[in-house]
C-alpha cells in the first residue's frame, strides 16, 4: 500500500483546537521527537540492563516497527511466546516504566498497537490531521470546508495556492498546510460543490498560468430524469413484472405519488 | 444486444400501436435476431399468412428490415427478417420529430405527419393524403406547392428514400477478416453488430438517399416553338432529355418510397438537448451567444458535432437584445469560454464536441440517481471511483473522501450489493501490518444495467398509463382525476424519454 500523504498527528492533538491545526511536517519526522528534528534513537543498553531478557527482546522488536508499531498478534508470532507471557511482559513495558505506549488504530479500533513512548503514531495509524482521538473530526472538516468555499466566492476561480493565501490572509488564527487545502477542494469538487477546471490563461482564467488546476464554484446539478418517476429509486424494481405479484397496476409507489385514493 | 426490459419496451409499444399480432411477431424477432419466415412460422405456431401480414406491418413502418441471405452451399438465398429495435422505440418520440420541424418548416408538418402515420409513402400517395386532409372551404394547393414543401423536407435529410428492400447480406463472409484487413495498420475498429450492418448494407448512398422529386418545367412542351430549335439533331437530343426527366420525375413521385429519416430528427433532438443542458451554468451574458452558436449551424459533418460559421453568428446576434455592443473579440473568448474550438478545415468557424456533453450528461444522470438512492456518502465515493476508472482501496477512499470509516464501509457494501461496483480482495505481503486488502471499482456493466432500469421504467409508465385508460373506459366517478393523473403519466413519459435518447441514441 502506498504510503499515507496526511500529515503526522500533533503532538497534543488532544488539546489541538480544530481550528487551529500545524502545518503539515516534513516526512521524514514520522521517527522524530515531536517539536524537534532530532531523531528518536534505541535507547542504550545501560538503559534497558534493568529489564529482563525477554522484555529487553521485546522494546527492540517494537522499536523496529517504528512511529507504525506493532500489534500484539504480531509481536507474539515473532516472539513465539504464549500470550499470557507476553500479555505480562508488555504490562510491565507500559506501566511503571513507560518505555512502551499502546495506541488503538484508526483502521482497527479492537486491536493495540504498541510503539515506544517517545515516538508520535504515524498518520496511518491515527488516521490524520482530520482525525481526533481515531474519530473523524466532522466540526474542523466542516469549518475547513466553509473557509474554501468562502474564499472560492470571493475570488470566482482560483487555484488551491491562492485559496490557501486567501485563508491564512482571512483566519490568521488557523493554520492549514497546502496539503490539507488541497484535501478539503478535492473533496470538495468530488461532491460537485466545487468544480475542478484547468486554466486556459484567458477570459477569467487570465490571472492563472494555462493548465493549472483550479477552482470553482460547481453549477445547479443537472439530470435526475430517472429519479423523478417511482420505478427511479424503487427497493422493489427487481421483483416488479408486468404481470406478477408486484407490476404498476399494484404498486403502492405509483399510488402513493399520484396520489390515487380513489 | 437489446436488455430484457429493453424487448419488453419494444413489444409495449408495437402492441399499443399495432395489436397483439403483430407484437407477437416482433417479440419473436427481438429475442431470436434475424429470421425466415417459416422459422417464425413454426415458433409461433401462427398461419404464415398472419405471419405475412405483421411482417408486411412492421416493414412498412421501418420496424423491420429483410434481406437475403445464402442457404447451404448452393446459390439458393433465403430471406431474413431482423427487427429495428431503435426504430421501434422512436415510434414513442414522434411528437418530438414533429416538434422539430414545426420549429424548422413549419410548411412541411403535414407531410411529415403523412409519413410518420404511414410509415413509408410515395410522393403520390402523399399527395392524395394532404389534399384529402384538407378541410373543406380551405384553399386546396397545388401538387406543385406540396412538391415544393417535400423538396424543403428531403433538403434538410429530415425525409429519405427508402433503403433496399432486400439487400444481399452473408453473415459468415462478414466475419472473415479479408487480406486487406489483415494488412491493415492496427488501429481502434468499432466492432458494429449484425444488426447494424444489415442497416448498412441496406443503406443507399447519400446521393440517392436525399435526392429530391425533379421538377418538370411547364412550359416544356413549348420548347419546339423557340427560334434555337431549328437545328434537329440538338432538338432530338433535348427532346430524350426532356423525357428522361419526365420519367424520372414520374418514377420519383409514384414508384419512390420515402419515410422519416429517424437519424435526422435525433440529432435534431441531441443538438437542442446540449443547448438546453448547459445553460444553467453560463455566466450572464454569454447565453445569447451560445444561442447563436446553435442557431448558425449549417454544416453537419457528423453526428458528434455542430459547427457554425462565425458570420453566421454574427449576424445571428445581430437579431438578439442587447447583443450588437459586442465585440469579435469578446464573441470569440466567450465560445472560446464554452469550449468551442476553431474548425481544424474552416478557420472562421467554429465546432463543438457534442459527446464530452452527452457523456458528462450520462454520468450525471447516474450519479445523480445514486446520490437519490444511497445518499451524499455514496455519491461522493461512485463518482471517486468512476473518475478513478481503476481499484481503490478501501484504506484510500477513506483518505480521499475525509468521510468517516464506518459510513465507507456500509456505504461501499450497498453499492456491491445492488451491483454498482465490484470487489476484490488482496492479500498482502508480510510487514504491512494486514492480512488482506479490499479494492473496489465501478462495475463494468453498471451503465447496461441503468439503460435497462430505463427499459424497465419506460415500460411501468406505459402500463400505468393503459391502466387509466382503461379505468377511464370503464367509466369512473372521477373521470376528471384520472384524466389529469393520465396526463401527469404521458409528461413523464416523454420526459423519461429524454433520458432513453441520452443512453440509447444521443
Amino acid at each position: 500500500m502506498p504510503p499515507r500523504k496526511r500529515p503526522p498527528q500533533p503532538a497534543k492533538a488532544s488539546e489541538t483546537p480544530p481550528e487551529t491545526k500545524p502545518k503539515m511536517s516534513p516526512p521524514s519526522a514520522a521517527a522524530s521527537a515531536p517539536g524537534t528534528d532530532k531523531e528518536v534513537r534505541i535507547l542504550p543498553d545501560a538503559a534497558l540492563a534493568g529489564l529482563p531478557a525477554p522484555e529487553r527482546l521485546i522494546y527492540k522488536l517494537v522499536f523496529a516497527g517504528g512511529d507504525k508499531g506493532m500489534a500484539q498478534t504480531e509481536i507474539r508470532i515473532k516472539m513465539g511466546m504464549p500470550a499470557s507471557t507476553l500479555t505480562k511482559h508488555l504490562r510491565n513495558l507500559t506501566g511503571g516504566k513507560s518505555i512502551l505506549k499502546v495506541v488503538n488504530s484508526v483502521h482497527k479500533r479492537a486491536e493495540k498497537i504498541y510503539m515506544d513512548s517517545r515516538l508520535d503514531p504515524s498518520p496511518e495509524i491515527t488516521g490524520g490531521t482530520w482525525y481526533r482521538n481515531g474519530q473523524l473530526d466532522s466540526v474542523a472538516v466542516a469549518s475547513a470546508r466553509r473557509r474554501c468555499l468562502d474564499q472560492v466566492d470571493k475570488l470566482g476561480v482560483a487555484p488551491a495556492d491562492a485559496i490557501h493565501e486567501g485563508i491564512s490572509r482571512d483566519c490568521p488564527g488557523v493554520a492549514y498546510s497546502i496539503e490539507q487545502v488541497r484535501d478539503i477542494l478535492r473533496t470538495m469538487a468530488l461532491d460537485r460543490e466545487l468544480e475542478e477546471v484547468r486554466s486556459t490563461g484567458v477570459g477569467q482564467f487570465s490571472d492563472h498560468r494555462a493548465g493549472k488546476v483550479c477552482y470553482r464554484r460547481g453549477g445547479v446539478p443537472q439530470g435526475g430524469m430517472m429519479e423523478r418517476i417511482p420505478c427511479g429509486v424503487c427497493p422493489r424494481i427487481d421483483e416488479c413484472s408486468p404481470d406478477g405479484v408486484i407490476s404498476p397496476s399494484t404498486c403502492v409507489y405509483y399510488k402513493k405519488w399520484l396520489q390515487m385514493d380513489f | 444486444m437489446v436488455s430484457q426490459h429493453g424487448i419488453f419496451l419494444a413489444v409495449s409499444i408495437i402492441s399499443d400501436h399495432f395489436g397483439p399480432l403483430v407484437s407477437k411477431v416482433c417479440r419473436c424477432l427481438l429475442r431470436h435476431g434475424a429470421l425466415p419466415l417459416q422459422e417464425i412460422v413454426r415458433r409461433l405456431e401462427l398461419s404464415p399468412g398472419q405471419v405475412k401480414n405483421s411482417l408486411l406491418v412492421l416493414i412498412q413502418h421501418n420496424c423491420v428490415q429483410a434481406f437475403n441471405s445464402p442457404r447451404g452451399s448452393g446459390d439458393k438465398t433465403t430471406t431474413h427478417y431482423l427487427a429495428i429495435f431503435e426504430n421501434i422505440l422512436h415510434r414513442q418520440r414522434f411528437s418530438k420529430f414533429v416538434s422539430v420541424i414545426r420549429a424548422d418548416i413549419p410548411e412541411s408538418e403535414a407531410l411529415l405527419e403523412g409519413l410518420l402515420q404511414n410509415g413509408r409513402l410515395t410522393f403520390d400517395q402523399l399527395v392524395e393524403r394532404t389534399i384529402s386532409k384538407i378541410p373543406e372551404g380551405s384553399i386546396t394547393p397545388t401538387r406543385e406547392e406540396i412538391r415544393m414543401n417535400f423538396n424543403k423536407l428531403v433538403f434538410a435529410h429530415y425525409v429519405e428514400r427508402c433503403p433496399k428492400p432486400e439487400p444481399f447480406f452473408d453473415p459468415l463472409v462478414d466475419e472473415q477478416p479479408t487480406l486487406t484487413r489483415k494488412r491493415a495498420p492496427k488501429t481502434v475498429e468499432i466492432v458494429l453488430s449484425i444488426d447494424k450492418k444489415v442497416v448498412n448494407t441496406a443503406a443507399l448512398s447519400d446521393a440517392e438517399r436525399y435526392s429530391e422529386i425533379p421538377c418538370i418545367m411547364e412550359d416544356a412542351s413549348n420548347a419546339n416553338d423557340s427560334p434555337h430549335s431549328s437545328i434537329s439533331g440538338a432538338k432530338r437530343k433535348r427532346n430524350a432529355i426532356e423525357v428522361d426527366a419526365e420519367l424520372n420525375s414520374t418514377i420519383a413521385e409514384n414508384e419512390v418510397l420515402y419515410r422519416a429519416n429517424f437519424e435526422k430528427f435525433i440529432f435534431c433532438l441531441k443538438k437542442k438537448f446540449c443547448a438546453e443542458r448547459k445553460k444553467p451554468k453560463l455566466k450572464v451574458g454569454t447565453h445569447p451567444i451560445r444561442e447563436a452558436f446553435f442557431e448558425a449551424s449549417l454544416i453537419e459533418r457528423d453526428n458528434n458535432s455542430v459547427t457554425s460559421p462565425i458570420n453566421g453568428i454574427l449576424e445571428r446576434l445581430g437579431q438578439k437584445e442587447g447583443s450588437t455592443s459586442m465585440t469579435l473579440d469578446h464573441i470569440t473568448r466567450v465560445l472560446e469560454e464554452l469550449n468551442c474550438s476553431p474548425s481544424s478545415e474552416d478557420p472562421d468557424s467554429f465546432t463543438l464536441d457534442l459527446s464530452r456533453i452527452i457523456e458528462a450528461s450520462r454520468n450525471e444522470e447516474i450519479e445523480s440517481l445514486v446520490k437519490k438512492k444511497y445518499g451524499q456518502e455514496a455519491f461522493i465515493i461512485f463518482r471517486l471511483l468512476v473518475r478513478e476508472g481503476c481499484p481503490v482501496e478501501t484504506d484510500k477512499i477513506i483518505d480521499t473522501t475525509i468521510l468517516d470509516k464506518q459510513i465507507v464501509h456500509g456505504t461501499l457494501y450497498k453499492l456491491w450489493k445492488d451491483e454498482y461496483i465490484d470487489t476484490e480482495r488482496i492479500l498482502s505481503g508480510t510487514g504491512t501490518g494486514n492480512s488482506q486488502f479490499f479494492v473496489w471499482r465501478v462495475k463494468n456493466t453498471f451503465r447496461e444495467q441503468f439503460i435497462d432500469n430505463l427499459y424497465h421504467a419506460a415500460l411501468n409508465l406505459r402500463q400505468m398509463v393503459n391502466y387509466i385508460a382503461e379505468l377511464l373506459l370503464e367509466g369512473s366517478k372521477d373521470d376528471t382525476k384520472l384524466r389529469n393523473r393520465k396526463n401527469i403519466l404521458i409528461l413523464a413519459l416523454i420526459r423519461h424519454d429524454d433520458s432513453l435518447m441520452l443512453f440509447q441514441d444521443f
